[in-house]
């Protein structure tokens, strides 16, 4: 589904990303943890053609992609889900899926806003925030929002926009304990629906839940691509987080 | 009650009229930019200038048709915001506004110095009033008139672009454009195609100053002008489609009673820039952390 081979990110020569090659395969769901700055958003953020590579290529189903602006590679299906929520606060909650939705559509459809075309992607919107228990809140503004809730909204979208690669950074921060779960649920969700799905967390309990695979980066290398167990049981990951001392 | 009718329907009532309706014109199109679409446009003036000009030489130098000036107000207006946003809109946030600085001091300079097509500080006098069919619209009635048709059809167009997808993707670029991006917006596009609406609404009313006053030189395209109109979008709030309505309705009529109180001719431009100034700072200062949100960013 996606291969990275290679990968280097530098910011005016501070090399953030080092040669990153892996290969997400279909339908899987993979964790990617490791210390605060290393580089995990950044990694994100050159999936998704917000921070352009130094060198290395980035291929989805088979293609290229590492020269594409972000929308192009949204419309092939890639989504995100920002460390730092990436709804729309000033809008209704509505509105934000209805972003997703018009994405999929021509330009000139629904452009008139009493038009039968908007009428029928609102009612659409409407059912994917009734899939998130949010429908009630639909014409609110999405900034009165809980964190939990503001995640939900996020993956319901990305989902609404059709992506079938999910790069989600995160997802549980911010989030209160009773609505991780609200989260974990949706997440297993977009499992069944047989999405491909990233996930950045530092709770590696979490984890465990959805991930068959988990990768550990550490200064913008890979040091561990394995079961959450192996890499659980791996002095590496002690080394990494509490220094040599404590391995 | 009979005597407002009266003011309405004289010569000051209808002149005061027809400013109202250019500067809705103007004004709502700043909107949309500026406004819904937090883009410091400073060449806002510019685009009008160029409409005013296109339709006062076409009209002067070729007798060129009401329509053929329209048109042509309109599609150089849009062209100029075609050239500007393939440079300006490259330019991150502050930059930008400073890129759309330089291109109004460019359009400035031009009409002050390329004397033998616009004949400088001098002007351009003797525009005559449009004509359509048999009937000419050298009366201010009729003029209004003909004004208020392309103003109800301006604010309909604008109306839509703001309340539907393309508002809405507009806001989206602006609270935080990398999200709006990986959602499959394509934002330089969107905001190309903002900055081309408003430039060629800027363009047309350019074109009705030219054909009201029938004379038109750089002095009414300053900077004093574009702070004018941001004063309305402003005060109006930005975004907002009827609160910029209100806005210029009361923005222009607000320095009028000052031509009822007794006082030299030559106090009355500056205590009226004095005016706008010190309304513009009372607004910015009293709406200060709200008015120019910063944008998100990963
Ligand atoms: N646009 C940028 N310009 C310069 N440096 C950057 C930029 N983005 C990230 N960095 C730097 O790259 C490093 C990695 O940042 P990144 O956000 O990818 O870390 P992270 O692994 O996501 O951390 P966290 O767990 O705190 O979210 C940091 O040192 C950061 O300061
Ligand atoms: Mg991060």
């Amino acid at each position: 589904m996606l291969t990275l081979s290679d990968l280097v990110v530098s910011f005016g020569g501070n090399k953030v990303l080092n040669g990153i090659s892996c290969t997400i395969n279909e339908g899987e769901t993979v964790g990617i943890i490791g210390p605060n700055g290393c580089g995990k958003t950044t990694l994100f953020n050159c999936i998704s053609g917000l921070v352009a590579n130094t060198s290395g290529t980035i291929a989805l189903r088979g293609v290229e992609i590492q020269a594409l602006e972000p929308h192009e590679r949204a419309r092939r299906g890639l989504g995100r889900v920002f460390q730092n929520f990436g709804i729309f606060r000033e809008m209704t909650l509505l509105e934000n899926v209805l972003l997703a939705l018009e994405s999929n559509t021509s330009v000139i459809s629904g452009f008139l806003p009493w038009s039968k075309k908007t009428k029928g992607l609102s009612n659409e919107a409407l059912s994917y925030l009734e899939q998130v228990g949010l429908a009630a809140k639909a014409n609110e503004k999405a900034a009165s929002l809980s964190g939990g809730q503001m995640r939900l909204l996020e993956i319901i979208r990305t989902l609404a926009l059709g992506s079938d690669m999910f790069l989600l950074d995160e997802p549980t921060a911010g989030v209160s304990p009773r609505m991780k779960e609200d989260v974990a649920s949706l997440i297993k969700k977009l499992q069944g629906l047989k999405k491909t799905v990233l996930i950045i967390e530092h709770d590696i309990t979490f984890i465990q839940k959805f991930c068959s695979r988990v990768i550990v980066l550490n200064e913008g290398v890979i040091v561990l691509d394995d079961t959450p167990e192996k890499v659980r049981a791996d002095s590496r990951l002690k080394e990494i987080y509490f220094g040599s001392d404590a391995a | 009650m009979s005597s407002l009718f009266e003011i309405l329907t004289s010569d000051y009532g209808i002149h005061l009229a027809i400013l109202i309706g250019i500067y809705l014109i103007l004004s709502q199109s700043l909107n949309l930019t500026f406004g819904l679409g937090q883009l410091f446009n400073l060449a806002h003036i510019a685009s009008y200038a160029i409409g005013a000009y296109a339709t006062a030489l076409l009209s002067t130098e070729t007798e060129a048709s009401f329509a053929v000036c329209i048109v042509a107000s309109v599609a150089l207006s849009g062209l100029f915001a075609i050239t500007l946003g393939g440079i300006a809109l490259r330019l991150a946030n502050d930059y930008f506004s400073i890129g759309t600085l330089a291109f109004s001091a460019v359009v400035s300079a031009l009409l002050i110095n390329w004397k033998s097509v616009t004949h400088g500080v001098l002007g351009i006098a003797g525009i005559p009033r449009p004509v359509l069919g048999v009937t000419d619209f050298y009366q201010n009635g009729w003029f209004l008139i003909l004004l208020l048709v392309f103003v109800v059809i301006v604010q309909a167009i604008f109306y839509v672009l703001m309340r539907g997808r393309f508002g809405r993707t507009l806001r989206a670029l602006a609270e935080y454009e990398q999200a709006a991006a990986t959602l499959g917006k394509n934002t330089s596009m969107i905001r190309n195609f903002a900055f081309l609406f408003s430039s060629a609404a800027a363009g047309l009313a350019g074109s009705f100053f030219a054909y009201y006053l029938n004379y038109i030189d750089p002095s009414s395209f300053s900077l004093q002008e574009m702070i004018f109109v941001l004063t309305i979008v402003i005060v109006g709030r930005p975004g907002s489609f009827f609160g910029v309505i209100g806005a210029t309705i009361f923005l222009v009529l607000l320095p009028e009673p000052l031509r009822f109180i007794d006082l030299p001719s030559a106090y009355l431009g500056p205590l009226r820039q004095l005016l706008h100034a010190a309304l513009l700072f009372g607004v910015v200062w009293w709406k200060r952390d709200t008015l120019f949100p910063t944008q998100r960013k990963v």
